[in-house]
């Protein structure tokens, strides 16, 4: 119980450092630099599949996007081990 | 460090997906005994606080930023394949339900993240302990060290699978300084978390460590 409201937590501030911040700070990754330098281009939009590209939510602020985005994403890696967990009790 | 689709030729991102299913099918072999429930329980935590611990990124005047990736911490935690299988979920649920990082770059993230991180982590801190013991400044060091060479390797891992990708067969001139040069400074703070995060857990739940259980 602790640990799951530790990463609520994180998950609850995470706008803050992922999109606020960011964004006064126009932060590019090294990656994304490099990428510039030898003008790369990003097809991820072009061949997007996901609804909730890049830890946004349709019609949501990008803040509640990114907070609900990571607690679906906390739960997912949480469900797959309960069903991992359940699997290897039936064998 | 994800890199997104377009930045791999079909070459590149063909012989990094071989060695993700091969490193895969190897890493399942190998961990099919230490899937214990308890071990499940504690791997599927470690992947939920990695994912939430990647989403803080903390942007840095002059725009970068820099974010927690965990590949050392899960290695020296579960050893290589326990800790390949954690970073493996991250950067799968990332890929596929954020399009965090590419699909057709997705063998290249893990080999990234899920392989070199998390070996180059738990090689290093085991290094440092097998010849040095296990004492809190040894453990700190080791955790440091394999947090921020893991960094740096796998930074540059990315760098050379851009620059060497054939559509741009002068790029690794331009990506591997930039890349690694980064991923120098960057990996510091990785190496801080790391070594912080293992020296906690040795004083409250030395069990925990891979070293400690024997994990090679």
């Amino acid at each position: 119980m602790k640990t799951l409201i530790f990463l609520v937590t994180i998950i609850l501030v995470s706008p803050i450092f992922g999109i606020i911040l960011a964004d006064i700070v126009g932060f590019h990754e090294p990656l994304d630099i490099a990428a510039e330098k030898v003008e790369l281009h990003d097809l991820s939009k072009d061949m997007n599949w996901t609804p909730l590209f890049n830890y946004t939510i349709p019609d949501l602020s990008p803040e509640i996007g990114y907070i609900i985005s990571g607690l679906l994403g906390i739960a997912t890696i949480l469900g797959a081990g309960l069903v991992f967990k359940r699997r290897g009790k039936q064998h | 460090m994800h890199i997104p689709d377009g930045f791999l030729d079909i070459t590149t991102a063909t012989i990094t997906y071989i060695i993700f299913i091969v490193f895969g099918y190897y890493a399942l072999r190998k961990s099919r005994g230490m899937l214990e429930s308890e071990m499940i329980s504690f791997v599927s935590i470690l992947a939920a606080a990695i994912f939430a611990a990647q989403m803080l990124n903390w942007p840095l005047p002059g725009g970068t930023s820099l974010h927690f990736v965990g590949g050392a911490l899960a290695g020296i935690l579960l050893g290589p394949w326990l800790g390949f299988l954690t970073i493996c979920s991250v950067v799968l649920v990332q890929a596929l339900i954020f399009h965090d990082g590419g699909i057709t770059t997705l063998g290249a993230n893990a080999l990234n993240m899920a392989i070199i991180a998390v070996l180059i982590g738990h090689s290093s801190y085991e290094l440092l302990i097998r010849n040095f013991g296990n004492r809190d400044s040894i453990r700190f060091l080791g955790a440091f060290l394999g947090g921020w060479l893991g960094i740096i390797i796998a930074g540059a891992a990315a760098a050379i699978q851009i620059g060497y990708s054939q559509s741009f067969p002068y790029g690794l001139a331009i990506t591997f300084p930039v890349m690694v040069g980064w991923h120098v400074v960057l990996g510091i703070i990785e190496g801080i978390i790391t070594a912080l995060s293992i020296i906690y857990l040795s004083r409250r739940a030395p069990q925990l460590l891979s070293v400690e259980r024997g994990v090679k």
